[in-house]
C-alpha cells in the first residue's frame, strides 16, 4: 500500500454502489444456494443415519474428508468438468456444509425423547408419518443451529472461489490487492461480514417463528 | 374382549419376556397387570397394540386375531398413555389431544372440538389448550396424556406406568381421577403397574406375573389378597394384605358399641360416674369434640370445662372402608375409632381387637366377598 493512501475513500464507494449491489446479489447466492442443497442432501442423508446407525460413522468420515480437502484443489477437480462456471464453486462448498448439517439433522433426531418417538408409534403414526410429522419438527432446533454454522462458512468461503473468478465480493479483494488499493478490499471484507451477520440473525429468528414450543419454559403447577 | 392365546414372547438371545400366557380380558373393565421388573407385564401390554409381535401363540380383540389389522390402524382404535406422557413438544396441549382423530382423517375443526371437550373432561381449564407441553406440570402433563388417548373414543386403553412419574400427592389425584372417569367411559382398560397398591386401589382384576415372564395369578383384588396362589404371590402382595383386606370391608359393616359418649354439657360429677378412662365429648349435634381423659377432669363445673384431647380422625360409615376404621383406632388417644354418620354426628366407637375381628371373619368366606365392595377407599 502506497504511503498516504486512506484505508477507505468513501468516494469509490458511492460511484461503485450499483456495482457493489451487484456483486453481493452473487455472493449471497454463492453463499446460501449450497446451504439449501447441503440441506437437501442432509435431510434425507441424516434420517437414514438415524435410521441405519451403522450408516453413520462411514458417511461422517467421507464429509470430514471431503471437508478436509482444500476448497482450491476441489475447485480444479470440477473446472475440469463444469468449467469456470458459478456452479464450479457452488459443489464444494455444498460439500463442505454435509461435514456440519448430517450430524446436526442426526443428532436433531437423537434429541426426540424416547417417550415421545414410542407414543407416536402406539396413536398410530406410521413411520415416515412419524418421522415427517413428529421427529423432523422436534429436531428443528438443532438442525438449524448447523445450519447458522455452515451458512456463515459458506458466506465467507466464496471468496476463494475468485481464484477461478467467481468469487463474489471476493472479486474486490483479488482487484484491491493488484491495484493495490484498500478500499474495495475493505468494502468487501465488512459487505461479507454484515452478509454473514444478517443471515445468521435471520436464521435465528426464523428459529423462534418456528419453533415456538421451544421457548417459555415456564412450569406451572 | 381381548385374549391371549398361548401367547410366549423371547428373544434371539435366549431371554424369555413372557413364557405361554393364556389370559381372557373382560370387557370394560380394569385388569391391572403387576409383577416385579422383568416379568414380562409391559410386554404383555405391548402385544396388544402390537409394539411388540408374539414369538408363538395369538392376541385376539374382539373376536379377531390382530395380526389381521395394519399395525398403524389397529393402534388408532386402541388408547395408549406411557410413563412419561410423551406429549409432543411442538405441538399445543389441543392439538396434542386432537393428534388420533387428525391421523384418522378428521376435519381439523372437528379435531378440534373434540380435543376441547376432552380437555375438560381431565379436568384441565380450557385457557390450557393453546400452551405448549413444557409449559404444563408433571401431572397436567398426565392428563393431557389420558386425554390424547381418548381422543377418538376407543373402547380400549392401555397404560403402562402412567402415574409412576408423579410426586405421591399428585398420583393420588390421578388415581381418584382415573376412577371417576372410568365410572363414565366404561372402557376395556389394561393397566400396567410395578405397585401392588396401586393394583388393589384400581384393578377389577389383576393379573401378577413373576419373573421370567410367567402369569402367577390372575384373580379379584379381594381374592388376591385373602387367597394368594403360592408363596410368591403372597410375597409379592406383602406382609400386610391382612390389612389391605380390610380396604374391602364397608365401614358400615363395622360392628359398633355405643361408648363414653356424653355431651359438653354434662356435669362433671356425672362423668365421673360412668367409670371409663377417656370420655368422648360431642356439642348437642352428637358431634365429636374430643376426648376428655377421666383422671384430669376439673374438680367441678361440666364437660366443656375439661381440656381435651384431638380426636386423631374419624371415620364415615358411608364412604370409609373398615382399613380407615382401623387407622381411626390406632391414631385415636383412647385406641377407639369414632365412627359418624353423613352429617358427622357420632354413631358409636369400636377398638382395634373389635375391627380385626370383621377381617378374621372376612377370611373365613371367600365367596361371600367376590364382589368388591362400593363404598371401599379406593
Amino acid at each position: 500500500m502506497s504511503d498516504g493512501e486512506p484505508l477507505v475513500r468513501w468516494q469509490w464507494i458511492g460511484d461503485h454502489a450499483g456495482e457493489l449491489a451487484d456483486y453481493t446479489g452473487v455472493h449471497l447466492r454463492l453463499g446460501l444456494l449450497p446451504v439449501l442443497f447441503g440441506l437437501i442432501v442432509s435431510v434425507p442423508l441424516g434420517i437414514a443415519c438415524h435410521r441405519w446407525r451403522w450408516l453413520y460413522a462411514p458417511v461422517l468420515t467421507v464429509t470430514n474428508i471431503l471437508y478436509s480437502i482444500p476448497s482450491l484443489a476441489l475447485f480444479m477437480i470440477f473446472v475440469r468438468y463444469t468449467g469456470l462456471t458459478e456452479r464450479t464453486v457452488m459443489i464444494p462448498l455444498t460439500l463442505y456444509t454435509l461435514s456440519v448439517l448430517v450430524p446436526n439433522v442426526v443428532d436433531g433426531l437423537a434429541s426426540v425423547p424416547e417417550p415421545v418417538r414410542q407414543a407416536a408409534t402406539a396413536l398410530g403414526f406410521g413411520p415416515v408419518r412419524r418421522v415427517v410429522q413428529v421427529e423432523l419438527p422436534i429436531a428443528v432446533p438443532v438442525v438449524i443451529a448447523g445450519v447458522r454454522v455452515a451458512a456463515v462458512s459458506s458466506i465467507s468461503l466464496v471468496a476463494v472461489g475468485q481464484l477461478i473468478g467467481q468469487g463474489g465480493l471476493g472479486y474486490y479483494i483479488t482487484r484491491g490487492l493488484q491495484l493495490d488499493f484498500p478500499t474495495p478490499i475493505v468494502t468487501a471484507i465488512v459487505l461479507i461480514m454484515l452478509l454473514a451477520l444478517t443471515t445468521d440473525a435471520l436464521l435465528v429468528l426464523a428459529q423462534r417463528l418456528l419453533t415456538p414450543w421451544s421457548r417459555n419454559k415456564v412450569t406451572s403447577s | 374382549m381381548i385374549r391371549f392365546n398361548a401367547v410366549s414372547k423371547s428373544y434371539p438371545n435366549g431371554t424369555t419376556a413372557v413364557d405361554d400366557l393364556s389370559l381372557e380380558l373382560a370387557e370394560g373393565g380394569i385388569t391391572v397387570l403387576v409383577g416385579p421388573s422383568g416379568c414380562g407385564k409391559t410386554t404383555t401390554l405391548r402385544m396388544i397394540n402390537r409394539m411388540v409381535e408374539p414369538t408363538s401363540g395369538t392376541v385376539s380383540l374382539r373376536g379377531r386375531d390382530i395380526r389381521e389389522v395394519h399395525a398403524p390402524e389397529l393402534r388408532r382404535g386402541i388408547g395408549y398413555v406411557i410413563q412419561h406422557a410423551g406429549l409432543f413438544p411442538h405441538r399445543t396441549i389441543l392439538d396434542n389431544i386432537a393428534t388420533v382423530p387428525l391421523l384418522l382423517g378428521w376435519s381439523r375443526k372437528k379435531a378440534r372440538a373434540r380435543a376441547a371437550e376432552l380437555l375438560e373432561l381431565v379436568g384441565l381449564p380450557e385457557e390450557m389448550a393453546k400452551r405448549y407441553p413444557n409449559q404444563l406440570s408433571g401431572g397436567q402433563q398426565q392428563r393431557v396424556g389420558v386425554a390424547r388417548a381418548l381422543g377418538a373414543d376407543p373402547p380400549v386403553l392401555l397404560m403402562d406406568e402412567p402415574f409412576s412419574a408423579v410426586d405421591p400427592i399428585v398420583r393420588a389425584e390421578l388415581q381418584a381421577e382415573f376412577i371417576r372417569l372410568q365410572k363414565e367411559l366404561h372402557k376395556t382398560i389394561v393397566f400396567v403397574t410395578h405397585d401392588i397398591d396401586e393394583a388393589i386401589k384400581l384393578g377389577d382384576n389383576i393379573a401378577v406375573f413373576r419373573t421370567g415372564g410367567k402369569l402367577a395369578q390372575f384373580d379379584t383384588p379381594e381374592q388376591l389378597l385373602a387367597h394368594p396362589a403360592d408363596d410368591f404371590v403372597a410375597g409379592f402382595v406383602g406382609q400386610d394384605r391382612g390389612i389391605r383386606r380390610l380396604s374391602f370391608v364397608k365401614a358400615g359393616e363395622v360392628p359398633l358399641r355405643d361408648g363414653p359418649v356424653l355431651t359438653a354439657t354434662t356435669p362433671v360429677a356425672q362423668a365421673r360416674a360412668a367409670a371409663e378412662a377417656w370420655l368422648l365429648v360431642v356439642d348437642d349435634g352428637r358431634r365429636p369434640l374430643g376426648w376428655a381423659p377421666a383422671a384430669e377432669l376439673p374438680a367441678s363445673g361440666t364437660l366443656a370445662d375439661a381440656s381435651l384431647v384431638p380426636l386423631g380422625h374419624t371415620f364415615s360409615l358411608v364412604g370409609d372402608s373398615a382399613r380407615a376404621a382401623l387407622d381411626s383406632a390406632l391414631l385415636s388417644p383412647a385406641r377407639l375409632a369414632v365412627g359418624v354418620d353423613a352429617d358427622g354426628a357420632v354413631v358409636g366407637v369400636a377398638d382395634a381387637q373389635e375391627l380385626s375381628a370383621v377381617a378374621a371373619a372376612e377370611v373365613g368366606e371367600p365367596a361371600a366377598n367376590a364382589e368388591k365392595a362400593d363404598g371401599d377407599d379406593r
